[in-house]
């Protein structure tokens, strides 16, 4: 590839092209792929890597269980006071594009067409970065999917956890 | 029967409240006293100066919210009554903050402990940096009056099984520990007062000064976030406020406050930052400066009989084995305390993700958690942080020093070594790269030879001091002993901002004493002027 195409290529990368959404097919997660201005489609890839184990075993629990953990991202992040907010947004808009996938994780391959393993790597290696951008990224996103998936008491059987009750028996 | 508001109940029989998001139109309003913030300094000052006669408006930047608003669960607690949601965090990230933003402050949802300032943080004060007044016997009647005015006493019934834990594990090593007073009054025993007390039973500010106030005729003006201190010479004239939605986000509405008298109560990291937007005269560049937190490092055990951490009195015991054993100014301690545990609040200050986390989620049930409060200010490479303005608002820098790390080494030893005698079959120190540990042998080898390190290992706090010290060297701070500003006749500080260094105990009610002390001196000067 010429350097000017590569380039121009890096440049308008969009969002799909990084996610790999054209090779992708998703009746899995509920997202517009036109409308994708909130990184559903991220965060669709991230979520069940960071709570490998934590989902519900059974398909349509385990899928209503990522919807609503993307929801519930998508409401933490209008809470973020402006700094933080610009601060995700950079990561997760380097994410979407070709060139910050190829800065952030040394491959410019689609977050969306890499396995499993690849991903938990590529998240190993932010973790245990000597870089602190990198940890930071890490740990931000590792924050805000956990916050998001332990919010929903729809996400609690597994910990024995209910809030009490005597509020509604009062009602 | 349903629980009685008594915020809506007041609202209902005609306090003055104005909801600044609800305004379309910009507003002048003029008291005696305008007084920054509600919560446990604000608090305080407000009902103490109603009950002199003076006319009074509090300024609080977050939402009214009350018992019928607290639903016991996390996400809504959170955006409600935090700041940044919970999520803010020291400028590398490396720290933390939990810090209440609704009217009660961080009173409205504190795990409600309640510690005298200890007395060796008042002798480093009056000999290091030049305060005068306040030494415990000169206090002790003014803790006494919060005491006796928020129900502050020692909890009579069964610690729950995580604070149990603590006591059992000083017990069997001969350890330090006291059973904690707490604000509540009919105190139901369920755990959830960091989400706002559902039953109005935790005497916060919400529920006792800040009503008391209104009934003498205060005005309450929430959702207005004061964005300058105007003045000239040495005089304040104006606060300036602006209108924000309940995410803090600006709307187009002003409001100008005007008064004889201006009490900032923002707490540590916003009266610093108000102070420095409006640019107030700092001869010695002190503002800002030595702010501090008590960073806490968290230790996991696992116990085979369960602990239900969430549910009862947060916190009923803690051990002050070893906060002051190398004296104030030596190697840094730290006091032992627990956490409610609760879901988001433990998935995310523990670490990792995927299959490993969520195995840790599944001992949800069994996790005790003990925490240690490192005592930062005193020893001369422990001097705090910095708030620093930004473009949207502001950062606290807040660098964790040698001297921090040599402290949490031996916090997470002494952690693991009271979790095993307490009977705990794991101890897992939350910190990157420490495995579950299975006897205190194994833990004391592998803590003195563990990583430490910013971003590695988890550093959380939920107390904000200093950044506005008092004292009567104005080389060393910005309002005298009783909170009065060098600089103004007519600004006072009443918040945890004042403190010259961390406490080394949980903040409240030495925010509630010594603003009682000073706001009682304050009424008595505006009297007669």
């Amino acid at each position: 590839m010429e350097r000017r195409t590569f380039i121009t290529t890096a440049l308008a990368g969009t969002a799909c092209l990084a996610l790999g959404v054209n090779y992708y097919s998703s009746d899995y997660v509920g997202v517009n792929k036109e409308l994708d201005d909130k990184h559903r489609l991220l965060f669709s890839v991230l979520v069940p890597v960071f709570l490998d184990g934590a989902l519900p075993d059974v398909a349509a629990l385990k899928r209503d269980a990522v919807n609503r953990t993307l929801d519930s991202i998508e409401h933490t992040i209008s809470l973020l006071p402006q700094d933080s907010f610009d601060e995700l947004e950079q990561l997760l808009e380097m994410l979407e594009g070709r060139l910050g996938l190829l800065i952030l994780t040394g491959s410019m391959t689609p977050l969306m067409m890499r396995k499993q393993p690849e991903l938990i790597e590529m998240l190993q290696s932010w973790r245990t970065s000597y870089m602190d951008m990198m940890v930071t990224a890490y740990q931000g996103l590792r924050e805000l999917v956990m916050a998001s998936y332990y919010s929903s008491p729809e996400h609690w059987s597994r910990l024995h956890y209910a809030k009490p009750t005597f509020l509604e028996n009062m009602k | 029967m349903a629980i009685e508001d008594p915020i809506v109940t007041g609202l209902d029989s005609g306090w003055s409240h104005i909801n600044a998001a609800k305004l379309t139109e910009s507003q002048t309003l003029e008291a005696d006293v305008v007084i920054v913030g509600s919560g446990a300094g604000g608090g305080v000052a407000a009902e103490i100066l109603t009950e002199a006669g003076l006319s009074v408006i509090i300024v609080e930047g977050g939402q009214l919210k009350s018992s019928k608003d607290f639903v016991m669960e996390e996400r809504v607690a959170y955006p409600d009554l935090y700041q940044q949601a919970a999520g803010m965090k020291t400028t590398d990230k490396a720290i933390g903050i939990f810090q209440g933003r609704a009217v009660g402050g961080s009173t409205t949802v504190n795990w409600t402990t309640s510690i005298r300032t200890p007395e060796p943080a008042l002798d480093y004060w009056a000999q290091a940096k030049s305060v005068k007044g306040l030494s415990r016997i000169e206090l002790d009647p003014w803790f006494e009056k919060m005491e006796h005015r928020l129900n502050i006493s020692k909890w009579a019934y069964e610690p729950n099984r995580n604070n149990q834990a603590l006591k059992h594990g000083c017990e069997k090593l001969g350890w330090q520990y006291t059973v904690i007073k707490r604000n509540v009054l009919g105190c139901w025993n369920t755990g959830y007062c960091g989400m706002g007390c559902p039953v109005n039973a935790k005497q916060s500010m919400l529920v006792t000064t800040i009503p008391a106030a209104l009934e003498r005729g205060a005005t309450l003006v929430s959702q207005a976030q004061v964005i300058k201190i105007e003045h000239h010479n040495d005089k304040i004239f104006a606060l300036k406020a602006q209108a924000v939605d309940k995410n803090m986000k600006p709307l187009p509405v002003e409001l100008m406050f005007k008064a004889k008298h201006y009490i900032l109560a923002a707490g540590a990291i916003h009266t610093p930052t108000l102070m420095l937007r409006s640019q107030l005269p700092d001869p010695y560049e002190i503002i800002g400066k030595r702010t501090f937190l008590h960073p806490t490092l968290l230790s996991g055990a696992v116990f085979s009989d369960p602990v239900n951490g969430h549910s009862g009195a947060p916190q009923s015991i803690y051990s002050d084995e070893f906060v002051w054993q190398n004296g104030a100014d030596g190697e840094l301690g730290f006091k032992l305390e627990v956490p409610p545990i609760h879901p988001i609040l433990i998935a995310s200050k523990t670490l990792g993700y995927g299959q490993s986390h969520a195995q840790l989620m599944e001992k949800f049930n069994q996790l005790q958690v003990t925490i240690a409060l490192v005592r930062d200010g005193f020893h001369d490479n422990s001097q705090g942080g910095q708030v620093k303005l930004t473009d949207h608002g502001f950062t606290l820098d807040y660098p964790l020093t040698d001297a921090f790390w040599r402290a949490a080494r031996r916090a997470f030893a002494s952690m693991a070594e009271l979790q095993f005698a307490a009977g705990a079959k794991q101890v897992l120190p939350i910190s990157e790269g420490m495995p579950y540990l299975s006897s205190w042998n194994e833990a004391k080898k592998t803590i003195s030879e563990m990583d430490l390190a910013p971003l590695k290992t988890v550093v959380a706090s939920a107390h904000v001091m200093g950044g506005c010290p008092m004292g009567e060297d104005p080389k060393l701070s910005m309002v005298n002993s009783f909170g009065e500003s060098h600089y103004f006749d007519n600004l006072s500080v009443m918040d945890g901002s004042i403190f010259p260094t961390s406490l080394g105990a949980n903040p409240q009610l030495s925010i509630y004493g010594i603003t009682a002390r000073n706001a009682t001196r304050l009424a008595e000067k505006l009297k007669v002027g």
